[in-house]
């Protein structure tokens, strides 16, 4: 048997496994391919090609049935993590010219204690994605809606600049040693609650979760009842209604004067 | 030179045993091969069907994922689906209904990062990838609340991700269907 080529049609037990290992291969392929997704009622296969191709994992998008539309206006803002992080300064420049109609009520410097909020040191993208929801009607103000239908995409950009290269100050309520309520420490898992700064920049940023510390706890306290009631509806697929609705009155009062308190 | 015949008896053997060895493997393959395809129809291990897309970053702007679409849907042939949403850090509708005996239809996407889909106390666990449409039919045997975790690490808040699953008696479900083309129990 040693002078005999192992690799050879001639040799029996060579043809017998190469013939079947291939036979197993194609009972496979054909049941992994073919009968197991066409056995499947729930898949829809237009046929063995569609069944061979669905099987192998060629993506598609998905079909678009007819969905039902929202009777309110939802936010239309792409978010990504990366967007407005680069400061431009021509853009800040043309900012700062914008924002002296903002002073009125958020303060030269971006700081006042008008209860509205305070937008020095806030993230570029939180900025822009208010304003392009105040324009929208996604969120409403009496206030701020006829300021922002006026404005372009590229003021609103300019205007979020502007702001989030101003200096964070401090509000009148510093007070850095207020110890941290549990809800803004540990959240309330259970509850569906992460922690506050697992979003709004203590610990991670989501972006279009704002900078809390230094906000008037009037303002953070009507926002929150805002989402938690539901009539605030601006934040994409309820990623702030979901945490609101869960918080109790008690814990809203926390939150709010613990970061008035945070610089 | 060496022929077959010269070696005798011990080249037989030698044959046969190789024979028995080798129809042995064989049959484990077989074997393993039906089994993954008598579980494969029998039992809810089937890997979906079908590789779907749906972009994470405009889920909100239009397609099956935007806010008002989210939650059960009462299909005219009496079937269920079931459209969510994962995100840092909830699930939308954080609370979903369905109904008890009926076939049900989960179709779920991340908007974000690699969520978890896993509905305690069933075999329900998969993951919500963006980019991808996770479909997956499942069907609940008796009424009951059971609570659904992101058991996928999602970010730094990923343990406060939990929803709820409210499963209710058939009636009760098409009674809420008939108020309201999307249910959710949320409150």
């Amino acid at each position: 048997m040693s002078d005999q080529p192992l690799f050879s049609v001639r040799n029996p037990w060579f043809g017998i496994s190469v013939g079947v290992t291939a036979a197993i291969a194609v009972l496979s392929a054909v049941a992994g391919l073919i009968w197991l997704p066409l056995a499947q009622p729930d898949l829809k296969l237009a046929g063995v090609w569609d069944a061979i191709c669905s099987a192998a994992g060629v993506p598609r998008a998905a079909v678009q049935e007819a969905s039902i539309k929202p009777d309110f206006k939802t936010s239309n803002v792409v978010m990504t993590s990366e967007m407005l992080t680069k400061a431009d300064q021509v853009s800040i420049g043309r900012g700062a010219t914008l924002a002296q109609r903002c002073a009125i009520c958020h303060g030269p410097q971006g700081v006042s204690d008008a209860h509205s909020p305070n937008l020095a040191g806030q993230f570029a993208a939180v900025t822009y994605k208010e304003l392009n929801d105040f324009k929208t009607g996604a969120r409403v103000s009496v206030v701020m809606s006829p300021f922002a239908a006026a404005m372009s995409d590229q003021d609103m950009k300019d205007v979020a600049a502007y702001y989030a290269f101003l200096p964070r100050v401090p509000s009148n309520s510093l007070d850095t040693g207020r110890p941290a309520p549990a809800v803004v420490v540990t959240g309330a898992p259970m509850r569906n609650i992460p922690p506050c700064g697992s979003c709004h920049g203590d610990i991670d940023n989501k972006a279009g979760s704002p900078w809390l510390g230094g906000q008037s706890a009037v303002y953070i306290k009507a926002q929150i009842e805002a989402f938690a009631s539901g009539a605030r509806r601006n934040d994409i697929s309820e990623q702030m209604r979901n945490i609101a609705r869960q918080m109790t009155a008690e814990e809203i009062d926390q939150v709010a004067h613990y970061y008035e308190a945070q610089p | 030179m060496a022929t077959e015949t010269d070696h005798g008896p011990g080249e037989a053997v030698a044959a046969r045993i190789e024979r028995r060895w080798a129809t042995l493997s064989i049959v484990i393959v077989g074997v393993l091969v039906g089994m993954a395809a008598y579980i494969g129809i029998h039992q809810a291990t089937m890997p979906q069907g079908r590789v779907e897309t749906a972009d994470p970053k405009t889920l909100h702007l239009s397609g099956e994922f935007i806010e008002s679409n989210l939650g059960s849907e009462m299909q005219a042939d009496g079937s269920v689906t079931v459209r969510a949403i994962g995100q840092q850090y909830s699930f939308t509708p954080q609370c979903i209904v369905v109904p008890a005996e009926t076939p049900i239809t989960f179709r779920a996407t991340s908007a974000d990062v690699v969520h978890g889909f896993l509905i305690e106390g069933t075999n329900i666990n998969t993951m919500l990838v963006p980019g991808y449409v996770t479909d997956l039919p499942v069907r609940f045997k008796t009424p009951g609340d059971h609570v659904m975790p992101c058991q996928e690490f999602c970010g730094i808040g990923h343990q406060g991700m939990w929803g709820k699953v409210k499963v209710v008696d058939k009636s009760k479900f098409r009674d809420m269907a008939a108020a309201k083309r999307r249910l959710t129990c949320v409150d």
